[in-house]
């Protein structure tokens, strides 16, 4: 079979997908208002509805989060929950449908995708548990959003970013002894490569940091604590993580709207990073100092 | 079961293929023996009456845990549209793996005559099947068939496995096929015992084997457990040779034979615990565990 990817000479081998930056994060749970509380508190505004499905869309600069409410009911899929849980991440990459076709030649799994009329098709692979990674290109001269979204009357579809809060990256909690596993697969598919462990973002520094082919974003892996019982541990997208230029000016900007922050002997703000307290079970974001 | 209580056997298991009857029967004949895992294979799943989520549901229930499923066949080295129709084999065997919560599917090396020999491109398959079977938290071990058509030895089957470099992929070993094709087992000293994913035992009763169609003949219906064969110094040598090579998984009996197919479960599973006491106590010298012994995880205080 020929690899459609060896016909593009302009192919970057240390970036095979042209991955560019996360396109959105998609949040599913059963709480879509109580969880839109918490993403304005966090500075992002609600921008717009899905045409058809209780989907809703909130932003915030170049940060998109997804409000998933809609239960679809497709075996290996998130299902709504009164706890928000990170359902996806969506890649801008060069070209959605070759990215796709690349992963699916390397052993991805493809996501069976249920398109209503006129609605776009996004090609989607299986993540980790439940979660799906989709792939996007249309974030140049149109956005998917314009034809899936319809706006919300009289607010401003482009809000600024609260202190300069960028998208830093995603946790994930991995099984006992998974870390090369999902090192390989992130590398295999993607291009991401492993940080050396003395460079440390943020104030959790645990596990593994894995860094984007495009440079602009990260996923941290993190294993069980060492010594606990050997039971099968649930892997999933724990939480997201936020840039920001000055970790403590964000810390006042987002007390001053309500969020609460983790201050205790382990884990408090610095100018390293911040991590905000759980909301809704289980929601929770951290802030890590990245000049961007 | 009382007196079971005083050897360990607990790096042994059966395979159900040993067994005939139901799948309900043949997991209570393995735990009645004192057993604590089971190797399955797919059809104990899609041939059980009440459907296969009622079987994970019985497996689960059996307290036994799950060594490994099998199996997957003539994989590699397919192209077109051989190549996708195993693709999708691949995941069904993997959605079951994973359901009944097994951790290891075997893939036998293919005997497929529309295979190519090439080794890169038979590393390049079993690397796309370890990426597909790795969300799923599934190590892939590839073992060589004795009568594969291009990796019919560990060594060779090794060979693969180094070059597709894939964590989640490792070498399954079969004592059948090293003696079936004479394979030195000095041999497995070559080996990394942390990429070696199953061990399956089995000997045979006759020390020649001369042709290919007695080589499939022999496997498929006259095997029998370590211990019951000619073999049995072979295998202990092999056993021992694991062990000394820092191997510390799971090593299960894949014991194919016609005469246990007419015998009640219980009686062979009796068999196949007299092969796991053999193996246990007089080669491996393996200790009585102290009650209430925790099984921690891999680490910095590694107990296993």
């Amino acid at each position: 079979m020929q690899d459609r990817t060896d016909r593009e000479s302009l192919a970057d081998a240390t970036n095979p997908l042209g991955l560019d930056g996360i396109e959105f994060i998609e949040f599913s749970t059963a709480k879509p208002q109580a969880f839109g509380q918490v993403l304005e508190m966090m500075g992002f505004r609600p921008v717009a509805r899905h045409r058809s499905r209780e989907v809703l869309l909130y932003r915030q600069g170049d940060m998109n989060i997804i409000i998933n409410a809609h239960a679809g009911g497709l075996p290996r899929s998130v299902q709504p929950s009164d706890t928000p849980v990170i359902a996806a991440i969506a890649l801008r990459v060069r070209d959605a449908a070759s990215a796709y076709r690349y992963a699916l030649d390397r052993g991805a799994w493809a996501v069976a995708t249920h398109v209503e009329v006129m609605e776009l098709n996004i090609p989607a692979i299986h993540g980790v548990g439940a979660s799906r990674i989709y792939f996007v290109d249309r974030c140049r001269d149109f956005s998917i959003y314009d034809v899936d979204f319809t706006l919300i009357p009289t607010v401003d579809a482009k809000p600024p970013a609260l202190t300069g809060l960028h998208w830093f990256g995603v946790v994930q909690y991995i099984g006992n002894d998974r870390m090369e596993d999902w090192t390989e697969f992130y590398g295999e598919l993607f291009g991401f490569k492993a940080l050396p462990p003395e460079e440390r973002h943020g104030i959790l520094p645990k596990g593994r940091v894995l860094k984007s082919p495009c440079a602009s974003f990260y996923l941290q892996l993190i294993e069980p604590e060492p010594g606990i019982l050997d039971v099968d541990g649930e892997e999933s997208l724990q939480r997201v993580g936020l840039g920001t230029p000055d970790v403590l000016a964000s810390v006042t900007a987002l007390r001053e709207r309500g969020v609460g922050f983790i201050e205790s002997q382990g884990v408090h703000s610095e100018t390293r990073g911040a991590l905000t307290q759980s909301y809704l079970g289980g929601a929770m974001f951290e802030l890590v100092h990245d000049e961007r | 079961m009382a007196n079971h209580a005083h050897v360990n056997i607990a790096d042994f298991g059966m395979d159900t293929i040993s067994l005939a009857g139901t799948l309900p029967q043949k997991l209570a004949a393995i735990r009645g023996a004192g057993f604590s895992q089971v190797m399955l294979m797919a059809r104990d799943l899609v041939g059980h009456a009440a459907g296969i989520e009622d079987a994970v549901q019985v497996v689960k229930a059996s307290g036994l845990r799950v060594t490994g499923f099998q199996v997957l066949r003539d994989f590699e080295g397919l192209s077109g549209h051989l190549h996708e129709y195993k693709m999708a084999i691949a995941k069904s065997m993997l959605e079951m793996c994973a359901a009944v919560g097994a951790q290891v599917l075997l893939v036998c090396s293919s005997t497929s005559t529309h295979a190519t020999a090439e080794p890169d491109a038979l590393a390049r398959d079993l690397r796309k099947l370890a990426m597909l079977a790795l969300p799923l938290g599934i190590r892939v071990a590839y073992e060589g068939l004795s009568w594969g058509r291009h990796v019919n030895e560990f060594t060779t089957a090794w060979d693969i496995v180094c070059r597709a470099d894939a964590p989640n992929l490792g070498i399954g070993i079969d004592s059948f096929h090293a003696f079936a094709t004479k394979t030195p087992l000095e041999d497995l000293d070559l080996l990394d015992p942390d990429k070696i994913f199953l061990v399956q035992l089995a000997d045979f009763m006759w020390n020649e084997i001369k042709s290919v169609e007695e080589r499939i003949d022999t496997a498929r219906h006259f095997r029998v457990f370590p211990g019951e064969g000619v073999h049995s110094e072979a295998l202990a040598e092999l056993v021992m040779r694991l062990d000394r090579l820092g191997y510390r998984g799971d090593y299960s009996f894949e014991v194919f034979n016609d005469d246990y197919q007419q015998m009640p479960p219980p009686v062979v599973a009796e068999r196949a615990r007299r092969s796991a006491v053999w193996l246990g106590e007089d080669v491996l010298h393996r200790s009585v565990p102290l009650p209430g012994r925790m099984r921690l995880r891999r680490g910095d205080n590694t107990v296993d």
